[in-house]
């Protein structure tokens, strides 16, 4: 088996730090959305226009991720008018690290989203009620109360995005080649030296893959 | 008695959504709000704390947290991770919460109970750390849905007994919503709630004397309600009917004679039932063995009638 070369470790620092960012990103966006579609749903078209938004959010999970990749990069690619108007400002939205970053998000967003609602839908509607009438505002009970009860739920929310989003490759594969992360570096190894060289850069993905939702799985059996 | 200001308060409240109420009354001392279930008890008092949009006076349009209102939930709804010296202190800032936390636990009596978890109390405990969080900001009125229904019947009296003096001794006006009429008798003052709105409000003791409709007569448990000879709308309570046994009469009554449908021995009482004339219940504390089909004769003590609406 040949060890690691200067491209498989690029490949790894890419995942590990593009995993981190995406994973950040998907928590940022992902709870205040969880949130707003665990809750009751107003009448009338705000709860329809809610409605839409969680079909349009849990789409790329129903969706191959190489089709979703062309749909992408026909939307966003080099080629197209937001990718060119993109460009003018600056922004490669294919093959750059945002768009590496994009391909994650897309990717395990709903994934996180689907589990995040979940749990926090299971928290009691009577102590948030009464949280407020104790004077905190949405934000404040946000972290004292919601939060914790629906923690154990989240973690393994985000355990599951974390693991969807460094092992994506559907997606990746079609606007984000460039820089290239594990999933794409495994698939260039595995068809220039084949199965058995590539052992080392499995054995690296796992160890990249496996501690945090093992952590997080833990912690949830406490 | 005479609402004193501090402990009064005017309420007019309109509601759409999901029950449409128009409710005025007025919450002075220990205040019932005493209703069958589904004519909107807690639609009311989740409008009064902010929970739920509705145009009204004090308070409309201001969000829960900003009300000076103190909110027991049915169920008490205690933060389960927390413990009750947490819970107590919740509404509470600054370095010394903990300690004003434990002030109020020992006020109501459960300072043993500060380190156990919000969710290994039982009903009664829970629902007296529900109030010490509750009343920790000092509110301007306090309400409290379904107080009883976290109680078992052997803890009510003495759970209630310590809820009543720890709010009259801080005056804090305070509505009770229910529909246990054991309850309604320890009210200072009683607002019977129908369908879309208030029925009537007054004193126990007034209301009981002359209810406003056969609606409120039911609510305040005459189960006996029916139309005398004159066309007025009378009731009398199921146990002040008596068997007539021949003694001689303590007052002026009216003499009915009817037939038993049904009679069911309570322990303490006997409840029997007629068929005939009236569909009349009466619990009878002494009574010979009754079988149905039988012929019986009641006395309802003039006193005892009273006139429902009119």
């Amino acid at each position: 088996m040949a060890p690691l070369d200067d491209g498989d470790w690029r490949a790894i620092a890419t995942s590990l730090l593009g995993g981190v960012l995406t994973l950040a990103l998907i928590a940022l966006l992902g709870t205040p959305l969880a949130q707003r579609l665990a809750a009751p749903r107003p009448p009338g078209w705000r709860g329809k226009a809610i409605g839409i938004v969680e079909a349009m959010v849990l789409l790329p999970m129903l969706t191959p991720t190489l089709a979703m990749g062309i749909v992408l990069a026909a939307t966003f690619g080099p080629n197209t008018a937001l990718g060119a108007a993109a460009q003018h400002l600056g922004l490669r939205l294919t093959n750059s690290f945002p768009a590496f970053l994009l391909a994650g998000v897309y990717a395990a967003l709903p994934v996180y989203v689907v589990g995040a609602r979940a749990a926090l839908a299971e928290v009691p509607s009577a102590l948030t009620d009464v949280a407020r009438t104790l004077g905190d505002r949405p934000g404040r009970l946000f972290f004292r109360i919601t939060l914790p009860l629906a923690g154990r739920g989240i973690a393994a929310a985000l355990a599951l995005a974390w693991v969807r989003a460094v092992g994506e490759f559907g997606v990746v594969l079609i606007i984000a080649y460039y820089p290239q992360g594990l999933p794409v570096r495994l698939w260039v190894d595995f068809q220039e030296a084949g199965l058995p060289a590539v052992f080392p850069l499995v054995l690296a993905f796992l160890a990249l893959a496996l501690p945090l939702p093992l952590a997080l799985g833990l912690r949830a059996r406490r | 008695m005479h609402p004193s200001p501090a402990t009064s308060l005017a309420v007019a409240y309109r509601i759409a959504q999901p029950i449409a109420l128009d409710a005025r009354f007025t919450i002075a001392g220990f205040t019932v709000l005493l209703g069958a279930s589904g004519t909107g008890k807690t639609t009311l008092l989740r409008a009064l704390a902010g929970l739920l949009p509705a145009q009204g006076t004090p308070w409309g349009g201001l969000p829960a947290e900003a009300r000076p209102i103190g909110y027991l939930p049915q169920g008490t709804a205690l933060f389960p991770h927390l413990t009750a010296l947490e819970n107590a202190a919740y509404a509470l800032r600054g370095t010394d919460r903990l300690e004003r936390g434990r002030h109020l636990l020992a006020e109501l009596g459960i300072a043993d109970l500060a380190s156990r978890r919000g969710r290994d109390l039982s009903g009664g405990e829970a629902q007296r750390v529900g109030l010490a969080r509750a009343l920790a900001r000092d509110p301007a009125l306090l309400l409290l849905d379904e107080p009883s229904s976290a109680l078992d019947a052997s803890t009510k009296e003495a759970v209630f007994a310590a809820l009543i003096e720890a709010v009259a001794a801080r005056a804090i006006p305070t509505l009770a919503a229910t529909h246990d009429p054991a309850i309604a008798l320890l009210a200072e003052r009683l607002v019977l709630m129908g369908a879309g709105g208030i029925l009537q409000e007054g004193t126990p003791r007034d209301l009981a004397r002359h209810p406003a409709n056969e609606e409120a007569a039911r609510l305040l448990g005459y189960q006996n309600i029916w139309r005398a000879a004159d066309g007025r709308l009378v009731a009398i309570r199921a146990e002040d009917v008596r068997l007539d046994d021949g003694a001689a009469p303590e007052g002026a009554a009216e003499m009915l004679e009817g037939i038993v449908a049904t009679v069911h021995d309570a322990g303490h009482a006997v409840r029997v039932k007629l068929a005939a004339p009236l569909p009349l219940i009466a619990m009878l504390r002494s009574a010979p063995v009754l079988t149905p089909g039988q012929r019986i004769r009641l006395r309802l003590p003039h006193r005892r009638i009273v006139a429902v609406g009119g």
